[in-house]
C-alpha cells in the first residue's frame, strides 16, 4: 500500500504563502506565521497544526528544507529550527505565480479586474 | 493555565506529528500569547487555534494512516505464514465530516467551559517556604513548628512567562520522581506502579510536547495520581531556586517561635461569651499543643457553661494536629477517631474524651472558614464536618493537606511523597487540593452573623 500522499497539486494556499514568506530568507515556524500575515494584509494567520502540516508536506516534497537548529535573539535565546526554500520550492512558487498572473490577464480581459499590468 | 489547556488539545494530533512538531506549536503559541497585545487578545488567539484544529486535524489523520502500512508476517502455530493487509480505501467522506463536526463540537464546548468554568478552578500549589523549611508534614527527625502559612505559587495564568525545560532535565526529573516514590512511597504496591507508570509514559514520549516547567510538573503529577489516586502525592516546579534539603528546625529558631507565640497569648484572639449564650473562640493558629496546652484547656474551660459553640477558624492557617485533637476531645463524651492525612493511624488519632467536667460535649458546634483557613485548621473542620459534629458556615476552605514529605529532586523540581498510610473512614477525598465545603455557603465577612442566627435558632428548637 502507498502511503496516501499530501496534495500538493493544485497548490493550497497556506503552502504557497509559506512558499514565498521563504522567498526572502530563511524563518522559524512563527516567523513564517508573521510574515504570512504581514504579506496577507493579516487575513491569513496560520495555526500552528495547519502550518505544521504544510511545512510536513513541502518538507516532504523537497520544496523547503530544514536547517540546524540555531538560537533565536528576539526570543530571549530560545532555540529554534528555521526552514529554507530549495530551488525545487522556488521553481515551484513561481510558476504558481505566473498562474495567477494568467489568471489576473483573463479576469483583466473580461472586465472583471481594472488596473495595470502585474 | 491556557498553555496547560493547549498542550492538551496537541495530544488529539497523531502522536508522529507530535514527536516531530509539538515543541514547535507550543512554542508558536507561547510566541502569540506574549506578542498579540490589544483588546481580547486571547479571544482571537483561541478563536485562530479551533478554526486551526478544526482544519488540520482530519488532515493530519488521513496522513498519518501511513504509518501503519508496514505489515507483518506473522507465523500461526501451523507454520503458515499469515499476512496483515491494511485496507487501501481512503477514508469515506461521511467519517470526515462526523469527525470534523464531533470535534468542533468539543473544542467549542471547551472553550465556553474555558470562559464561563475557568474561573471557578482553581489548583492550588505548595512549595517549600523561603526559610528552608519543608513543607506540610515534616519529615521523621524533623519537627513541627507551630503554623506554617505557605504562599501558593503563582498560577501560570498569571504568571505568562514561560519556564523552559529541556529533553536531559525531563528525562532525569521523571528518574528520580519514580524512584523517590518507589523508595519513600507508604503503600509498596501502588509505589510500584506508580514508578512504573512514570516511565512508561516516558518511554511512549507521553512527556515531550511539554516543554514548560509547569505544564510539565503538572503532567507528570497527573500520571501519578491516575495510578496512585492520591491527591497526596504531587510534584512541583518551582521558578526560583530550590533551597537544599531542609533540615530540622534550629534550636534558635525554636525558642523565637515560643516567645512569638506566648507573646501573642498562643494565637488566641478572642474566647468570650456572645450574647444568648455563645461561647465564641477565635483561634489563628493551632498552636502547638506542648507551649500552649493550658492555655487552650482554660479558654475551653471558660466557655464550658456555653450552650453553643463558635469556632472562628477565618484567619487560622493551621498548626499542630495535637492542638487539634486537644481542642476536638472536649466535643465528644467518648474517644472519636480524627482523620489526619499526616500521620499513621495510631493511638493518638483517637480524642481523649471525655474531658472531666466540660459540658460542651452536646452542645452544637459552628466552624467558620474562609477561603484561606488552611492545613490544621482544615483538618479540625473536616473531621468534625464529617462526624456531623459541627456546622461549617462560610467560605469553602484552601485544600492545604500537606501531607507529602518534600525531597527536592534539583534545582527547580521538588515533590511531595506521603510517607504514612492514614484511614480515611469518611471518604476516597478528603481536604486535599479541594477544601472542605461549608455546609453553609456564606462570604466569610457575614460568616459569623450567620453562624450566630443558626446557633440562636437552633437553640429555640430545644
Amino acid at each position: 500500500m502507498t502511503m496516501p500522499k499530501r496534495k500538493l497539486d493544485p497548490l493550497p494556499a497556506s503552502a504557497f504563502q509559506i512558499l514565498l514568506a521563504l522567498a526572502g530568507e530563511d524563518l522559524h515556524g512563527y516567523g513564517i506565521m508573521r510574515q504570512v500575515s504581514e504579506q496577507t494584509d493579516g487575513r491569513m494567520r496560520l495555526g500552528p497544526g495547519t502550518l505544521y502540516s504544510s511545512i510536513q508536506t513541502l518538507l516532504e516534497a523537497k520544496l523547503i528544507e530544514e536547517l540546524e537548529e540555531r538560537e533565536d535573539e528576539s526570543a530571549m535565546g530560545a532555540r529554534r529550527r528555521y526552514y529554507r526554500l530549495t530551488s525545487a520550492g522556488r521553481k515551484l512558487a513561481r510558476s504558481e505565480a505566473e498562474r495567477l498572473a494568467d489568471l489576473l490577464r483573463v479576469a483583466r480581459a473580461k472586465k472583471i479586474l481594472r488596473g495595470g499590468y502585474v | 493555565m491556557s498553555e496547560k489547556i493547549y498542550s492538551l488539545l496537541l495530544r488529539l494530533y497523531p502522536s508522529k506529528f507530535r514527536a516531530r512538531y509539538g515543541n514547535e506549536a507550543l512554542q508558536l503559541f507561547r510566541d502569540r500569547v506574549r506578542d498579540e497585545k490589544g483588546s481580547f487578545p486571547g479571544i482571537k488567539l483561541w478563536r485562530d487555534l479551533l478554526v486551526d484544529f478544526a482544519i488540520s486535524l482530519p488532515g493530519e489523520y488521513m496522513h498519518s494512516r501511513g504509518g501503519l502500512a508496514e505489515g507483518t508476517a506473522l507465523y500461526t502455530s501451523n507454520g503458515v505464514p499469515a499476512f496483515h493487509v491494511l485496507d487501501d480505501k481512503r477514508l469515506p467522506t461521511e467519517s470526515l465530516v462526523s469527525g470534523t463536526l464531533l470535534t468542533l463540537l468539543a473544542l467549542s464546548t471547551f472553550w465556553i467551559l474555558l470562559g464561563y468554568g475557568g474561573r471557578a478552578a482553581s489548583i492550588v500549589h505548595f512549595r517549600p517556604s523561603s526559610e528552608g523549611r519543608g513543607v506540610g508534614a515534616p519529615g521523621p527527625g524533623a519537627q513541627r513548628i507551630g503554623n506554617e502559612i505557605v504562599p501558593a505559587a503563582p498560577s501560570i495564568e498569571e504568571n505568562k512567562r514561560m519556564y523552559p525545560v529541556d529533553d536531559a532535565e525531563r528525562r532525569r526529573v521523571v528518574r528520580s520522581a519514580a524512584s523517590l516514590v518507589r523508595q519513600y512511597y507508604a503503600e509498596r504496591e501502588k509505589a510500584e506502579k506508580t514508578a512504573d507508570s512514570l516511565l512508561e509514559h516516558e518511554k511512549n514520549g507521553d512527556d515531550d510536547v511539554l516543554a514548560d516547567g509547569h505544564a510539565f510538573a503538572a503532567l507528570l503529577t497527573g500520571q501519578m495520581r491516575e495510578v496512585s489516586y492520591d491527591r497526596h502525592l504531587t510534584l512541583e516546579y518551582s521558578e526560583e531556586e530550590l533551597p537544599p534539603q531542609p533540615a530540622a528546625p534550629d534550636t534558635e529558631g525554636l525558642t523565637r517561635h515560643e516567645t512569638s507565640l506566648t507573646n501573642q497569648s498562643c494565637t488566641f484572639e478572642r474566647v468570650e461569651i456572645l450574647s444568648g449564650n455563645i461561647g465564641y473562640f477565635k483561634l489563628n493558629t493551632f498552636p502547638s499543643a506542648s507551649l500552649c496546652g493550658k492555655a487552650a484547656e482554660s479558654a475551653m474551660d471558660s466557655l464550658n457553661s456555653a450552650r453553643a459553640m463558635v469556632f472562628d477558624l477565618r484567619e487560622n492557617h493551621g498548626g499542630d494536629p495535637a492542638m487539634v485533637m486537644l481542642l476536638a476531645a472536649y466535643l465528644f463524651d467518648h474517644p472519636e477517631y480524627m482523620y489526619n492525612p499526616r500521620e499513621n493511624t495510631t493511638k493518638q488519632s483517637w480524642t481523649h474524651s471525655p474531658v472531666r467536667g466540660n459540658k460542651l460535649a452536646d452542645k452544637p458546634v459552628f466552624i467558620l472558614t474562609s477561603a484561606s483557613t488552611a492545613s490544621a485548621a482544615e483538618h479540625f473542620s473536616y473531621d468534625l464536618k464529617m462526624l456531623k459534629r459541627a456546622t461549617i458556615v462560610g467560605e469553602r476552605t484552601t485544600g492545604a493537606a500537606h501531607s507529602g514529605v518534600w525531597h527536592r529532586i534539583d534545582d527547580h523540581f521538588g515533590m511531595g511523597v506521603p510517607e504514612t498510610k492514614a484511614i480515611n473512614p469518611f471518604s476516597m477525598v478528603d481536604w486535599a487540593e479541594v477544601g472542605v465545603e461549608p455546609d453553609a455557603q456564606v462570604k466569610s465577612g457575614e460568616a459569623l452573623k450567620a453562624a450566630l442566627r443558626m446557633a440562636r435558632t437552633t437553640q429555640q428548637e430545644k
